[in-house]
């Protein structure tokens, strides 16, 4: 919200409709999202508390579930390939993105063209995103056996193979996001100030000196911003995991959303299942909350 | 930026017209003729599977012309228990009918929200039943341990057989010329026989991957070496000597006798090695048993056979049915008891095994016609031992936990045993949190 | 002329890559179920559009859109007015408390949690409202989310509309709301349609809550239908692909007529 032209506040003034307005135009939104969405969270915090028998309460039982989590192999394991999911994907995504950018960033015959195209991943429906995606990997129906047979070789098997279903998850999500980040950067790119570009060309700098001295530099605050956001959506993705191999093969790509959803509605453990997403939010609002305090050092550097 | 703004709505305006138009366009499509009739209207929720498509394609008809309305709510396997259980529970009433997989069923009995058909009018002791499977449909059990907190309860029918599976064996009539083969070593020694006549490239496939499809493929094995799952208080012990055979067996001499790729199959690439010739035998249900005998399915038509599943000690199969229940909030109960009731009986039984689907009712296996060359061998493996899944509402994570260790020990091709017993202590770990003990 | 090569090059490999899913997507949903699993053709050799009629006919591929325009057109709407108001009044009003400020981050601190999180008590809100597999309860949950994020886009772009103008209409008689009407939201306008762009994006494509939320044809949208068909049990390899076209279609056409302001949208927050 940094601005040139930041637009000053009313204080409150007046008397009548114009005292109440402010007030009244704050209120719908915030009963809907209080109604629907905060008391659903603190029912959620109550029922953490609780054990589950059959889908129904049998005992209040504290901070157990919230402890119990910590001991649970396949909690811990869900993180970790949550982690590690999230990290691969957004620096691959980071880097293609920003390479994108710079490819895109003078006019040339044909970018339209790639813009327009490179909007379609990101806003086809994850469901059928991961639809597009079991199509190339299955190993009897897919893309990948199918040109593998035309060159005389057998079938490929990915979804079934541990490694090879993740690095296909992380593919995927490379595929669908990465021209969000093309996007994000190519904005930020554009936004950034001439001159000091064309001095270095007078100067006779190279491309990849420019690019270290100048560039990143001055785009690390977008860059930031843009892996921040990117990162606190990856860590919620379900759809694309649901469709694509179901948390399969074994716990391959089980990430903590599907470990979670197994939890509260295929193994009914709703009151840990809540403890479990409650542990989540808090992990993701921590992460947010640090990023954008390091953001916020970033940008005064 | 007045022109700019007008020209932004403009476009949005159009875009959100052409997308509504070409929507709509598509929506008229779909609209179906509105049904005049004032049948009795029957909710059911199934899960797509191939075991359905008779009952689907035959017997709905005919329930139609009986006057029932049938809405019948096709979902995917993966879904379909937690959206139904969350139904149940909720008493949201969304459905009348479920078509559950037979070991959902504790599930549901012991959250205590499905109606009782046997007051409903069912009789779950009619001797026409195929008895494995109306034992199912009690809750508690009527024979075997039962959950804490249901020892002294009376079993109450909840559910009723509704279209039966279990697996047999299905085997090369080519490679096996002597009739299915008797025990698993005949298995392997033929099968090495036929690969090396070029007829298969490898005597059995089964499905490895981690979760319900690897526990399903090695449980016969299991079984037929004399294994037993849990004793009587729920202790699992099938990391016994016998077990752990069972599991060696499977890790190791059947996975070097299959498919390099087996610890990565599902249903899908068991059944295309077997359907496209290169597999010798197979245990598998009925689904993609039944299209064996399809020239458009199988590159080896006329060439399978299918028998009973081979012994180590005995030869028992693992049982999956079909299994009906009407939860306690249905909106149409009423029609959907009477829906079942005229379903089960023995003359709809008898069309149900024309059509080609394996029948819950004996005599319809014995009718003159039966849709199906695998439904006589149904009845010859209900009637060598087939044995369910334990019947524990927290079956789902003891697979789970299972299929895991299962699977380790399957890529590494060796420590079945030790698999076994690691998955054991997780288990009763897990059932101990769970207040079993 | 080397650069012009390699900016071709680099070009059609990006869109090679790009569409090279999807015109696999749209092939396989252009063959039979024999023809995908038995040939592995590279392009239908037979083509056929049985898949999508049966879509339509057998598969109440037409009541998942309907659900979904009318969910999606309404949860959008009443969002957008809902936070439009919302956000006038964080960046215009200064409340006691700095009250506005701290409403603004709490509802950027809703936006950031996983929705998942909550899916379980939405679920028993909507079940004990009898809200279940309805539009209604839908609608509900949407707009909630909607609003959370409306409201974080809304407050910048009115922020970069000059307090002057407003006064100005005041002066000359207009009352606040009345110069909110009839000034702000005009010059507001392209930041509204990024935001409501963005909603429709988020609202159309959502899946997990209409999996919890819905059971039947009578509320299912797209992609809660779409996902009937992902069986990895006897894949229906062909009707699966076809409910994949129909299901990005109106959404991909949706998007790219309004490319403009979608790009603004979704780079808005990060490049200011």
């Amino acid at each position: 919200m940094r601005n040139g032209m930041q637009a000053s506040k009313y204080r409150l003034q007046g008397a009548g409709l114009d005292l109440a307005l402010p007030y009244l135009m704050l209120a719908p939104g915030l009963t809907i999202v209080l109604g629907v969405l905060v008391y659903p969270l603190w029912d959620g915090l109550r029922a953490s508390t609780k054990a589950y028998r059959y889908g129904s309460p049998v005992a209040d039982v504290g901070l157990q579930n919230y402890v119990r989590l910590w001991s649970d192999a396949q909690f811990l394991n869900s993180l970790w390939v949550t982690v590690r999911f999230v990290a691969l994907s957004v620096s691959i995504e980071a880097v293609l993105g920003f390479a994108l950018a710079l490819f895109c960033l003078h006019e040339f015959r044909g970018i339209r063209l790639l813009r327009t195209v490179l909007i379609i991943p990101m806003v086809i429906t994850p469901v059928v995103v991961a639809i597009v995606f079991r199509l190339i990997y299955a190993s009897d129906a897919g893309m990948l056996t199918a040109l593998s047979a035309a060159m005389g070789g057998g079938a490929v098997q990915i979804l079934g193979d541990p490694l090879k279903a993740f690095i296909g998850l992380v593919a995927l999500d490379v595929w669908e996001w990465t021209p969000l980040m093309f996007l994000i950067l190519l904005a930020g790119l554009q936004s950034l100030p001439h001159e000091p570009f064309e001095a270095a060309r007078v100067d006779g700098a190279g491309a990849w000196r420019v690019f270290v001295d100048l560039t990143f530099p001055m785009m690390r605050p977008v860059l930031a911003i843009a892996i921040v956001l990117r990162t606190i959506d990856a860590f919620g993705t379900f759809d694309q995991v649901f469709v694509l191999t179901r948390g399969g093969p074994g716990e391959a790509t089980r990430l903590i959303s599907i470990y979670g959803y197994d939890t509260a509605f295929k193994f009914q453990q709703t009151g840990y299942a809540a403890a479990l997403f409650v542990t989540i939010g808090l992990v993701v609002l921590a992460l947010a909350f640090s990023a954008i305090r390091l953001l916020r050092r970033i940008d005064a550097s | 930026m007045m022109h700019s703004s007008r020209l932004t709505r403009r476009s949005v305006i159009k875009g959100g017209l052409g997308l509504a138009l070409a929507t709509t366009a598509l929506t008229t499509l779909g609209l179906p003729m509105p049904a005049k009739a004032a049948g009795k209207k029957v909710i059911i929720g199934a899960f797509a599977d191939g075991g359905l498509t008779p009952f689907k394609e035959k017997i709905i008809p005919l329930a139609k012309e009986q006057g029932f309305d049938i809405q019948f709510l096709e979902d995917e396997y993966g879904v379909t228990l937690e959206k139904w259980f969350a139904d149940a529970q909720s008493g949201a009433g969304q459905y009348d009918l479920y078509l559950l997989d037979d070991p959902w069923v504790p599930q549901f009995g012991a959250a205590n929200v499905l109606e009782d058909l046997g007051a409903g009018g069912i009789d779950g002791s009619d001797k026409d039943w195929i008895g494995s499977m109306i034992d199912m449909g009690y809750w508690p059990p009527q024979k075997g341990p039962r959950v804490k907190g249901f020892e002294n309860a009376k079993p109450t029918l909840i559910c009723v057989p509704f279209v039966g599976d279990l697996q047999t064996l299905t085997y090369r009539n080519d490679v096996f010329t002597g009739g299915a083969p008797k025990t698993w070593d005949e298995v392997i020694a033929k099968g090495k026989e036929g690969v090396a006549a070029g007829k298969i490239k490898y005597p059995v496939v089964f499905r490895g991957v981690s979760g319900n499809p690897i526990v399903t493929s090695w449980y016969p094995v299991f079984l037929s070496f004399g294994g037993s799952f849990f004793d009587d208080k729920w202790n699992p012990i099938f990391n016994s000597a016998e077990g752990k055979a069972s599991a060696e067996f499977f890790v190791g001499t059947m996975k070097q006798n299959a498919p390099s790729g087996v610890v990565e199959f599902d249903s899908d690439q068991e059944g295309a090695a077997i359907l496209g010739g290169d597999a010798g035998a197979i245990i598998q249900y009925s689904g993609n048993a039944l299209k064996a005998d399809d020239p458009a399915q199988t590159k080896v038509a006329g060439k399978l056979d299918f028998g009973v599943v081979p012994k180590q000690q005995s030869a028992i199969a693992q049982m999956g049915i079909f299994i009906a229940g009407v939860p306690k909030s249905a909106p149409n109960k009423a029609n959907s008891i009477e829906f079942l009731k005229w379903y089960v009986s023995a003359e709809t039984q008898a069309k149900l095994s024309e059509a080609g689907s394996i029948p819950v009712k004996r005599s319809a296996f014995g009718i003159a016609k039966p849709g199906n060359r695998l439904i006589p061998v149904a009845l010859q493996q209900l009637d060598a031992g087939a044995l369910p899944r334990p019947r524990t509402p927290d079956w789902a994570k003891v697979e789970e936990l299972l299929g895991i260790e299962l699977n380790k020990a399957l890529q590494a091709g060796s420590g079945g045993g030790a698999a076994l017993d690691t998955a054991a202590k997780q288990v009763k770990d897990y059932l101990t949190t769970a207040g079993y003990y | 002329m080397n650069t012009r090569l390699a900016r071709i090059l680099t070009t059609i490999f990006v869109l090679a890559v790009v569409l090279l899913p999807i015109y696999w997507l749209v092939s396989t949903s252009l063959k039979s179920n024999r023809e995908i699993t038995q040939e592995g053709t590279l392009y239908p050799h037979v083509p056929t559009l049985d898949n999508y009629v049966r879509l339509f006919t057998e598969k109440q591929f037409g009541s998942y859109l309907t659900n979904s325009l009318v969910v999606t057109f309404f949860s959008v709407s009443i969002a957008l007015a809902v936070g439009a108001a919302g956000a006038y009044a964080i960046a215009r009003f200064r409340l006691p408390f700095a009250a506005e400020r701290k409403v603004g981050l709490f509802l950027l601190t809703l936006r950031i949690i996983p929705p998942v999180v909550i899916l379980i008590p939405v679920y028993l809100l909507m079940l004990s409202l009898g809200l279940l597999d309805s539009w209604l309860g839908l609608i509900a949950t949407y707009t909630a989310f909607n609003v959370t994020f409306c409201v974080w886009m809304m407050e910048s772009f009115f922020r970069e509309i000059p307090v002057d103008l407003e006064e100005a209409a005041m002066v000359d008689g207009d009352s606040r709301f009345g110069a909110f009407r009839r000034i702000t939201l005009p010059l507001a306008a392209p930041g509204l349609a990024a935001t409501a762009i963005f909603a429709v994006l988020v609202t159309f494509n959502e899946f997990l809550f209409a999996l919890a939320l819905t059971a039947t044809p009578r509320a299912m949208t797209m992609p809660r239908g779409t996902a009937t068909l992902i069986g990895r049990i006897d894949t229906d390899w062909a009707s699966m692909s076809a409910a994949g076209v129909i299901g990005a279609l109106p959404i991909v056409f949706f998007a790219l007529l309004v490319q403009r302001h979608l790009v603004r949208g979704l780079t808005m927050g990060a490049v200011k």
